[in-house]
């Protein structure tokens, strides 16, 4: 009987290695391959021209269902995006309401603030005016004692020669009546 | 080299291999991608506009109290790219950093939202939501100023917008979104004007349609459908992986028309003519030219490194065209990746550092 085979060419293989590599050689093979393909004028001209004969005959067919629907007094497509576009139009223009409702509401806010402001300043004013009103009270307040007390000062020495000559007067009538 | 007669590890292989089929085809089977918890972040809406909302995120209060961030979305997806899962949210990393964040969902665009215009969108609904926010930022937060940030689509949009309007906001950060458009790869590529039949499409679509969004972003790298599967099928024994991996399934699954008006102008102005870049042809949008320019608020451009759909350079051409300080920064992913990895989270906290405490704003 032959001795098996003990060198077998599938043992030792690393099968995830080699389908890896092939994997990897196949990917930069067909990768080459569409580069070439779908960078190529003729390619992308033949396609534009198929994508631009789609896009015409969509229209054209879209067209003719509207027309059919026109004549049988139903409501077509475009009668559908017609009004869906008004609905669109009529929030938009909600939209802009409310962006001048939010613009009034700055202004609002900026002339309350500015109302504020002044009420703020109004106040502050008079609180000066009212210190500035103390402070002249307290200058007048004291002017009126210095002029007290000159006037009492004024008086006193009056006073003084008054009785001084009260007292004279009663030597004289003294002298007199003597 | 050991011999095998008996092939027991190759077996072993394919019994483990079997067992991961199995397991997966369960995890399948229970429908993940529709059930996985996008968005939970608690938050509330305090402004709508059409189909746009402005959600709220409050702050944690334990955080250090930071300037409230205006975030403005890409209008070709949903906004839960931000908020993927809890440990994978752009916002609850802000949140969870002090930041009061006001996150514009421009929602899902009807037929009738067909002839909405840039305008509309940069002069009139995005400086609406900006006001809204900041009203609400200023009595629940005592904030006098908003800082904004904005993905994709959303950041170019964002950048337009400042332009117009500068006092809207005091910093920019603008993240995988693209200003030099003629350096943004394959996008470029495929959109210019002798190959794009851009009339043709919003003239019978109406909106650009997310099935065509959808079909035209798998295109940019074909192979990478299969790389999605065989991620799942390599790492899927992890169940933080297969939840990472059907919620991100399930944003990638959920395009959303983009306003045709909007787009034809977009497109035109953007991918053609490039014109947001110095040098451009000059871009009048309702009676007034857009020329970023004119913005002077500090502005930082994050560039997503393996990003196929805004690469460095078309993100820095900000750098070029911004009016006011610009830095540029790349962080490790690509474009989606850039979302859900750890570097942004940690770049934004620097960012919102770097804007504490009332000094001269940096960008």
């Amino acid at each position: 009987m032959a001795e098996p085979d003990s060198s077998n060419p599938g043992d030792g293989v690393d099968f995830a290695r080699l389908s890896q590599d092939l994997y990897a050689q196949w990917e930069s093979a067909v990768t080459a391959w569409w580069d070439t393909v779908l960078d190529s004028p003729d390619v992308l001209r033949a396609s534009g021209d198929a994508l631009g004969r789609l896009a015409r005959a969509r229209k054209q067919y879209e067209q003719a269902v509207d027309d059919n629907l026109t004549r049988l007094h139903l409501p077509t497509r475009s009668d559908l995006v017609r009004l869906t576009r008004i609905a669109t139009l009529l929030e938009h223009r909600l939209v802009r309401f409310e962006d001048q409702l939010l613009e009034m509401q700055d202004k609002l806010a900026a002339l309350e603030r500015e109302a504020l402001q002044a009420r703020v300043d109004a106040a502050e004013a008079r609180l000066e005016h009212r210190e500035e009103m103390a402070a002249l009270q307290a200058r007048l307040d004291a002017l009126q004692e210095r002029i007290d007390a000159l006037e009492q000062s004024a008086t006193r020495p009056a006073r003084r020669r008054r009785r001084k000559a009260d007292d004279s007067d009663t030597d004289t009538r003294d002298g007199d009546q003597r | 080299m050991t011999a095998d007669p008996t092939h027991t590890g190759a077996l072993r292989a394919l019994l483990a291999d079997g067992r991961k089929a199995w397991e997966l085809a369960r995890f399948l089977a229970s429908d993940p991608v529709r059930r996985a918890p996008t968005g939970r972040t608690p938050h509330r809406v305090i402004h709508r506009q059409n189909k746009a909302v402005v959600r709220y995120f409050a702050p944690d209060p334990d955080g250090v109290p930071a300037t409230p961030l205006f975030i403005s979305m890409p209008l070709i997806n949903t906004w839960t790219v931000f908020d993927l899962l809890p440990d994978r949210s752009v916002v609850a990393s802000l949140v969870r950093h002090g930041v009061p964040v006001y996150l514009l969902d421009w929602g899902r665009p009807g037929p009738e939202d067909a002839a909405v215009s840039m305008s509309d969108l940069v002069d009139d609904l995005l400086p609406r939501a900006v006001d809204r926010s900041l009203r609400h930022a200023a009595t629940h937060h005592g904030a006098d100023a908003l800082d904004g940030l904005g993905y994709c689509v959303g950041g170019t949009f964002l950048a337009i917008s400042l332009a117009r309007h500068p006092d809207m906001l005091r910093r920019m950060a603008l993240l995988a979104s693209p200003i030099d458009f003629h350096a943004s790869g394959r996008l470029a590529t495929w959109a210019r004007p002798e190959t794009f039949p851009l009339d043709d499409i919003v003239d019978g679509f109406g909106n650009f349609p997310r099935q065509l969004m959808a079909a035209s972003f798998a295109w940019l790298r074909p192979a990478g459908q299969i790389a999605r599967g065989r991620s799942l099928w390599t790492r899927g024994s992890d169940p933080a992986f297969r939840r990472l991996w059907a919620a991100m399934e399930q944003w990638n699954g959920d395009n959303v028309d983009f306003p045709g008006e909007a787009y034809r102008e977009y497109v035109r102005h953007c991918y053609f003519d490039n014109a947001l870049v110095p040098g451009g042809p000059e871009w009048i949008m309702a009676g007034r030219p857009v020329d970023l320019g004119r913005g002077r608020a500090p502005a930082v451009a994050f560039a997503a490194s393996d990003d196929h759909i805004c690469p460095p350079p078309a993100a820095f051409g900000l750098a070029r065209a911004w009016g006011g300080p610009v830095r540029t920064e790349v962080l490790r992913g690509g474009h989606v990746g850039v979302c859900i990895g750890r570097a942004l989270p940690a770049a934004l906290a620097r960012w919102v550092d770097s804007g504490r405490g009332g000094e001269a704003p940096q960008p």
